[in-house]
């Protein structure tokens, strides 16, 4: 199936790691790039793309809030959270702010696509750090 | 003949953005990855790298005790630190370690390969802070940048320092025995020196302490700093 992903990560350096991996899926296509909330609110408005993968500290609008802006400009499209932050707490606001998906970046190379592939079938992927809770539903 | 690059970071979704980024320049190869410090340090002794790029927060043995470690086995490594902040005291640290290139992970992107490049003709590679800083100490106007300063962990070893950072990540001295090949008498040795020296009487002064002088790194949360905006992390 066909997606359209926009990145938004304050450092081009993971936006890039991001890219790669995302790169090797064959119909998945990466349409922009943000580097903090404010970008993200704007370029989801221009770009329309089906899933956002979206960092959660940055500067300028915090991920968070741009989520939340996000969600009730543009209810159809998915948010999918990578995020440095392994906190069950932190993975309940991000949800609560209207985000389908929540992966920590540190096991973004293992969860990213799975993520990817739920989010854009509208079903809940949650993973924080042990394998054992992950969740797909 | 290729230069050869070790990169070190315990992100695999940053190593990758690292790789793709240094694998386009013509002429150089990713010769290893490594997760961790103590990988690092390991995979460079056994690849022999031309260059060494080392994240500063990494687990197990961050990435300043890492570039301590490679200079003290060999002073002819030449390594780069990635680091999240550019605050006095971890450029001090950086250029203490023996690292001839100190670049911001948000500006990797932009400096990363002219930093290898100037490693590659031999010269060091800082940012522009840096520059501030190391010319401020050398026209001693009272900056952190001193030779006579005392460095910030004047007490501890090279040995005690790694145990530290391990306690500090909340092993038992059980695990750190066995991460270290040691008897877990012999951690519990150093661990009476290290609290005996520092005058602590808690693993969370400990903790605090780790924190303090950059030996682990912790993340916080937007909401922790403000409602709208946070520092890059």
């Amino acid at each position: 199936m066909a997606i359209r992903i926009l990145l938004v990560d304050d450092h081009p350096i993971v936006r890039q790691g991001l890219k790669t991996l995302l790169a090797g899926h064959p119909g998945w296509e990466v349409i922009g790039e943000a580097s903090d909330g404010m970008e993200a609110v704007d370029k989801a408005d221009s770009l329309r793309p089906d899933v956002m993968v979206l960092d959660v500290t940055m500067p300028r609008m915090n991920g968070l809030e741009a989520c939340r802006l996000i969600r009730r400009k543009a209810p159809g499209m998915e948010i999918l959270f990578v995020t440095q932050h392994d906190s069950p707490q932190m993975m309940r606001e991000a949800l609560e702010a209207g985000a389908r998906g929540y992966v920590v970046k540190s096991n973004a190379a293992r969860d990213l696509l799975e993520a990817v592939e739920a989010v854009s079938q509208h079903r809940v992927f949650t993973a924080l750090n042990r394998r054992d809770s992950v969740s797909s539903c | 003949m290729k230069l050869r690059i070790l990169v070190a970071d315990d992100h695999e979704i940053v190593r990758r953005g690292l790789c793709s980024l240094l694998q386009k320049h013509e002429g150089w190869e990713i010769c290893g990855e490594a997760s961790d410090g103590r990988d690092a340090v390991e995979k460079a002794k056994q690849l022999k790298p031309d260059v060494v790029i080392l994240d500063v927060g990494m687990p197990n043995l961050n990435g300043l005790d890492a570039t301590r470690q490679l200079m003290q086995h060999d002073p002819n490594f030449k390594v780069i630190v990635l680091t999240i902040t550019d605050s006095d005291q971890v450029i001090r640290e950086a250029l203490d370690s023996g690292a001839r290139g100190f670049v911001l992970k948000s500006d990797a992107a932009r400096d990363l390969v002219s930093a290898v490049e100037a490693l590659q003709h031999k010269r060091m590679f800082f940012t522009p802070r840096v520059n501030d800083l190391v010319l401020a100490g050398f026209l001693d106007k009272g900056h952190a940048i001193s030779r006579n300063e005392p460095p910030s962990l004047p007490t501890l070893t090279a040995r005690e320092r790694e145990i530290t950072q391990l306690l500090a990540e909340g092993k038992s001295s059980k695990e750190v025995a066995s991460l270290l090949n040691l008897s877990t008498k012999t951690v519990e040795t150093h661990r009476s020196n290290i609290m005996r020296k520092l005058s602590f009487h808690s693993i969370r002064d400990l903790v605090v302490y780790a924190i303090k002088n950059n030996i682990i790194q912790i993340d916080v949360p937007p909401q922790m700093k403000n409602p709208t905006g946070s520092p890059a992390a």
